[in-house]
């Protein structure tokens, strides 16, 4: 009976491996890590240019709780980035401890009721997390925890593997979204700078203020500013 | 490792089980195995330049042999020693992560039987597993180079978009224009897009210098 079980979680696993050479890897990974764990969706989260940017999502509300992390600047996937520990929260609802007081109801208003975050590293190299929610509150288990590990260290490996195929100078093909998906939000930072004399990075900081204040996205207030529909100072 | 074999032994039913990995110049060598018998030893360290791992390393794909005594011909080193060390069948699956080959789990058997499908596809998941746990444990310094490449490739292109904002801001242009003009000053003056963009985020360079190159 338990080799029948320990056969089934192995082939799980060696599923989210397999999914590394799909052709938008990441994608697949998101949706083997989905079938098999008991989640309800998972993204890929990287770092980039100050920002947690999802490379992949499995679902709209995983894609979601990654904006809402991205615009409010806190939640599982900041931490774990941070820590390069494994950040959860099993029952948003009622939480274990006080934390993240603005993503917490916005991620339940989203459809999530738990969330987890992996980080994603090779030593003390840190590249971002892998994240999960769940739609019912509870915690994964012992078993699904170290799973979720070792699909964590899975991601590590592709994103190298694919940054490793790419021209020198240049970013892996399959890294794209990790650009072009926040592209908008670069280049309000850049405009935001010169309307109030400061550095991009603080530029960023008023944006994402401005977008918590106005209950918006990062993306969407982004979008206003490149537009030239707001100014900001 | 050695854990990773005896799961194998009791998993899939075999005698034995061994790691083998390529140490970068393309050879095998015997990483663990499920008994340190000098028989054993001797059926792992023959397979460096022939037999079941070696096809299965060059190839990428499983290879299976049900009857060692028919393949003197195919493996005539190998076949006669596991033969004598009472081994009847033997499997290889590779261990391997998007394309690269990294080395073979080797499975022998007793008996003449082929395995089944459902254990052939529990063993190429321990192979699966096995590659990510080794990749963990060699790739750290590569891992540097590479985290260190993909931070600057992500930070040139991010400048980049930066960059046509703070253009496209002081020129009043769209972001779309203001990329042209960047382009274009950085051909002309024969230097790297990526370079001419930090210099305007980082207030080296002016939006007002790079429109003074116009057509």
């Amino acid at each position: 009976m338990t080799a029948q079980r320990d056969r089934e979680r192995l082939q799980r696993i060696a599923a989210v491996v397999s999914a590394a050479d799909a052709s938008d890897p990441a994608r697949a990974i998101c949706d083997a890590c989905v079938a098999a764990l008991p989640v309800a969706g998972a993204s890929i989260v990287l770092t980039a240019g100050g920002i947690p940017t999802a490379l992949a999502s499995s679902d709209a509300v995983a894609a979601r709780i990654e904006e809402l992390q991205a615009t409010l600047g806190e939640g599982p996937c900041a931490d774990a980035c941070e820590s390069g520990r494994p950040v959860g929260e099993p029952d948003l609802a009622a939480p274990r401890r006080a934390r993240w007081v603005a993503f917490a109801p916005a991620a339940l208003a989203a459809g999530a009721a738990a969330v987890f975050a992996l980080p994603v590293r090779i030593g003390a190299v840190r590249l971002g997390a892998l994240t999960f929610y769940r739609s019912r509150a509870g915690d994964l288990s012992d078993e699904q925890h170290v799973d979720a590990r070792l699909m964590a260290d899975v991601v590590a490996h592709v994103v190298l593997a694919i940054q490793a195929q790419a021209a020198p100078g240049t970013l892996g093909p399959a890294l794209e979204p990790l650009v072009g998906h926040r592209a908008v939000v670069h280049q309000a930072s850049g405009m935001v700078s010169v309307q109030l004399g400061v550095g991009v990075g603080e530029a960023l900081v008023r944006l994402r203020a401005h977008a918590f204040a106005a209950g918006r996205e990062l993306g969407d207030v982004a979008a206003d500013v490149v537009a030239r529909r707001l100014r900001l100072g | 490792m050695v854990l990773l074999t005896e799961r194998c032994v009791e998993l899939l039913d075999v005698s034995a089980a061994g790691l083998l990995l390529s140490d970068g110049s393309g050879a095998l060598r015997l990483m663990a195995a499920t008994s340190e018998a000098t028989e054993m030893v001797e059926l792992f360290q023959v397979q460096s330049d022939e037999g079941p791992c070696c096809d299965c390393f060059r190839s990428g794909v499983p290879v299976n042999a049900v009857d060692l005594t028919d393949e003197s011909e195919r493996w005539p080193r190998f076949a006669p020693v596991a033969v004598a060390a009472g081994f009847h069948a033997v499997s290889a699956f590779p261990l391997r992560l998007r394309g690269q080959v990294l080395g073979a789990l080797n499975l022998f058997r007793t008996e003449p039987v082929m395995p089944g499908r459902a254990d052939m596809a529990t063993a190429q998941a321990l192979a699966d597993v096995a590659t990510i746990a080794l990749l963990q444990n060699r790739a750290i310094t590569v891992s540097h180079e590479l985290n260190e490449q993909l931070e600057h490739a992500l930070n040139s292109r991010i400048a980049i978009e930066q960059a046509k904002g703070v253009i496209a801001e002081r020129l009043t242009c769209g972001v779309d224009e203001a990329f042209s003009r960047l382009r274009r000053f950085s051909r002309n003056g024969q230097r790297r897009l990526s370079e001419v963009a930090r210099d305007v985020v980082e207030g080296r360079l002016t939006p007002e210098e790079i429109d003074t190159i116009r057509r």
